[in-house]
């Protein structure tokens, strides 16, 4: 699959023969009036302030401009077009492939592949996992984004919350932070566990080094990483201290290193952001040529999906 | 028996306690020892002062004081001062130990019912198995929660009743807790979350109950402080309670604040509104003289020297050198006024000596120490005052929604940080 940039051709056709308002979310139709679009005509998102009173203006306004990119915000106001009156915001999970942490591809810079964005994929289906078992959270949903996955939670409980709270909601769910009891079976204790022998797992010898280990360490490490990664599920952490010359500092560095990775998972930036503007699905992603879709069915995700007419008929 | 009516010593803010407060006679004619109460409430140490007796007429003592102390406290202090701190430190120490007392007197349901009303909550069942809502809690976690909050309370060996106030026994919605969660009062990563329900001991339960009403008392003062920003304060009776309270606060608070809350000392312009970090950096013609004599000067001053928390009518009372005006607050202001297109003072030089009229310097070019109070020193607006007089100037961010006056901002942003920082 080639990512590649669309033309303005290109855009015009998505507009006029393959976009349809039937390919909105229903969190986004049943909240159109209420919500403030951005779009991009090349030169960033810099057009914001817009609204639209019907989906049939958005419609026209698409096919119309044909925009490089067009955005509608998390929040809801009373007057979107003036940004005034702030109602709620949906709480949003950014899992962008390009911005991993740790990854199994060689990707690098801002590109993406099927690999990268497949673990981008398995992240955010973890975090819906948390959102919905633990914190009960029920209108979870997916966005395939073009370079990634947004997981937007649009239950009431959470869309009033400000940005302190969002932020420990990011806490909670990337596992960035060490719980005071780690062998808990339930709660956030068993979300840490999981999310730090994730991550244990995908870190190289290098990646290791880079921490401050010492080589022979890191190799022990990789060479015993299932009884690593034992130890870590059970909430052992401490007797990684057993390793030959993982001191307390070495054992330290490395849990700290590890809460950071986590946290990089999703870019908390979106989450705290009670006004952002996110990539409107069923748009197209022209950066990519591809099409910014609403995913209802993630675990049988196929990227062949979001790629559109003129995309395919390219190849 | 206890009456209904009760759960107002528990919540000053429930209906039953707002039917007392309407009740309540004028100012002027507040009884001595009501007036009494509301100035000891912060100094409460023992059980017998937070305890309130079931008559009415202790109920209505105690709800009249409560107000009381809040309103006076809002007449010489600004929000989240150390001041409002004391307050809300001490409301939320009688609350938990009322609460602790009514469950040892078997009034459990009674504290149960006024929790009931902001946070929806569960009891989780204890036939053989401890489940909640259908989902068990492997018996293991449930002692681990026991004697983590043992271990947090530094308890070693407690005998039985002691034991079940950490015996885990409640659950309550984590979303409810979102109050606590924005002022750092509870941390989602510290709960114990099972399917939405945060697991709690009674002993939690009083501290979530009283840091709630704490905080709602923390909002209460500061809007208080904003309908006085506009209106003034009603009666010198208030501004007695707030300077008597005020005089209380103990001395080792004072120096903690200094190093841990920051409020005191130099600008944190990183924390002003947008309103004002717009007017410093200069309007045009038809706005200058509202940005920069009215907003930026009552601004800058107050938020340079007075966040140790009183309001007063001369700036001399909080400062014993007049470099602080020369030097760091009137510079910021004619460097705005220079951004100003056309600049202010040039086309209006006699503003200038207006800039210390509203300092309260009176009409001078060369204000002195001795000159603080020559003039009224201008308090700065509230938010809608700035809506209307000078409209471009406002472009609220999402802060801005939680307060009603720009200095409001500016405190409760430096308290947050500073919240964050020491880890509170």
């Amino acid at each position: 699959m080639q990512f590649r940039e669309a033309t303005l051709e290109e855009r015009k056709r998505f507009y006029s023969e393959e976009w349809g308002k039937k390919d909105l979310p229903d969190f986004i139709l049943h909240t159109l009036s209420l919500r403030e679009f951005g779009f991009d005509y090349g030169e960033g998102p810099s057009h914001r302030y817009n609204q639209f009173m019907t989906v049939e203006q958005l419609a026209d306004f698409l096919k119309n401009k044909s925009p490089y990119a067009a955005y509608a915000s998390v929040a809801l106001y009373e007057q979107p077009s003036m940004r005034k009156g702030w109602l709620k915001s949906e709480l949003v999970f950014d899992v962008d492939a390009k911005d991993l942490p740790l990854k199994s591809c060689n990707c690098s810079g801002g590109a993406v592949c099927e690999k990268c964005l497949d673990e981008a994929r398995q992240i955010a289906v973890m975090f819906a996992e948390t959102l919905r078992s633990d914190l009960d959270l029920h209108n979870v949903n997916f966005v395939y984004s073009g370079r990634g996955f947004h997981v937007r939670v649009n239950d009431d409980a959470v869309m009033t919350m400000e940005q302190t709270e969002r932020a420990q909601i990011i806490e909670y769910v990337t596992g960035s932070v060490v719980p005071a009891d780690m062998t808990m079976a339930l709660g956030y204790s068993h979300i840490f566990r999981d999310r730090v022998a994730r991550t244990f797992e995908r870190l190289s010898e290098q990646k290791m080094l880079d921490i401050g280990m010492r080589k022979a360490l890191a190799q022990q490490l990789i060479k015993e990483k299932d009884k690593v990664l034992a130890l870590m599920r059970k909430g052992q952490l401490q007797e990684l201290q057993n390793f030959s010359g993982m001191g307390e500092k070495t054992f330290q560095q490395l849990l700290e290193s590890l809460k950071k990775l986590n946290s990089e998972l999703t870019d908390g930036k979106v989450t705290i952001d009670t006004k952002r503007i996110l990539r409107l699905p069923s748009s197209l992603h022209s950066g990519v040529s591809m099409k910014c879709i609403l995913v209802r069915n993630i675990e049988n995700f196929s990227i062949e999906d979001a790629i559109p007419k003129f995309a395919r008929e390219r190849a | 028996m206890i009456a209904p009516g009760y759960v107002a010593i528990l919540d000053p803010f429930a209906p039953e306690a707002q039917d007392i407060v309407r009740a309540s006679p004028p100012l002027e004619s507040m009884p001595p020892e009501i007036i009494e109460r509301a100035i000891n409430r912060v100094k409460w140490k023992s059980s017998k002062e937070r305890i309130v007796d079931t008559s009415a007429s202790a109920i209505q003592s105690e709800i009249w004081s409560f107000y009381l102390m809040c309103q006076g406290i809002a007449a010489v202090s600004y929000p989240y001062s150390r001041e409002v701190r004391l307050v809300t430190e001490a409301t939320r120490e009688a609350i938990k130990y009322r609460m602790y007392d009514l469950f040892k007197r078997r009034h459990e349901d009674l504290c149960l019912d006024v929790v009931e009303r902001y946070f929806k909550f569960v009891q989780l069942e204890r036939e053989g198995r401890i489940k909640l809502k259908n989902t068990e809690i492997p018996r293991e976690d449930y002692f681990k929660l026991r004697d983590k909050r043992l271990a947090e309370d530094g308890v070693e060996i407690v005998d039985d009743r002691a034991l079940s106030q950490y015996v885990p026994k409640y659950a309550v919605r984590w979303t409810d807790l979102a109050l606590l969660m924005r002022y750092r009062r509870a941390e989602l990563t510290k709960l114990y979350v099972v399917n939405g329900w945060a697991v709690i001991t009674p002993r939690e339960l009083w501290d979530i109950f009283a840091n709630f009403i704490g905080t709602k008392t923390e909002e209460y003062i500061a809007s208080l402080y904003e309908h006085f920003s506009e209106s003034g304060v009603p009666s010198k009776l208030l501004n007695s309670v707030g300077e008597k309270i005020s005089a209380l606060i103990p001395p080792e608070a004072e120096l903690r604040e200094r190093f841990i809350r920051i409020p005191r000392g130099k600008l944190r312009p990183e924390f002003f509104p947008p309103c004002v970090k717009k007017a410093l950096g200069g309007v045009g013609a038809g706005g200058r003289n509202y940005a920069i004599a009215v907003l930026l000067t009552s601004f800058l001053s107050y938020a340079r020297v007075s966040p140790s928390g009183k309001v007063a009518m001369r700036m001399a009372d909080f400062i014993d050198d007049i470099s602080i005006v020369r030097e760091e607050i009137v510079p910021l202001i004619l460097e705005a006024a220079e951004h100003c297109n056309p600049p202010f003072f040039k086309d209006q030089p006699q503003e200038k000596a207006n800039i210390f009229y509203h300092l309260g310097f009176g009409m001078t070019l060369e204000p002195r120490l001795n000159d603080s109070g020559k003039s009224k020193w201008y308090r700065t607006p509230n938010c809608n005052k700035v809506q209307i007089s000078a409209p471009s100037l406002c472009e609220p961010d999402e802060f801005c929604r939680k307060i009603k006056n720009p200095l409001t901002y500016y405190y409760r942003r430096l308290a947050e940080q500073a919240m964050e920082r020491s880890g509170d």
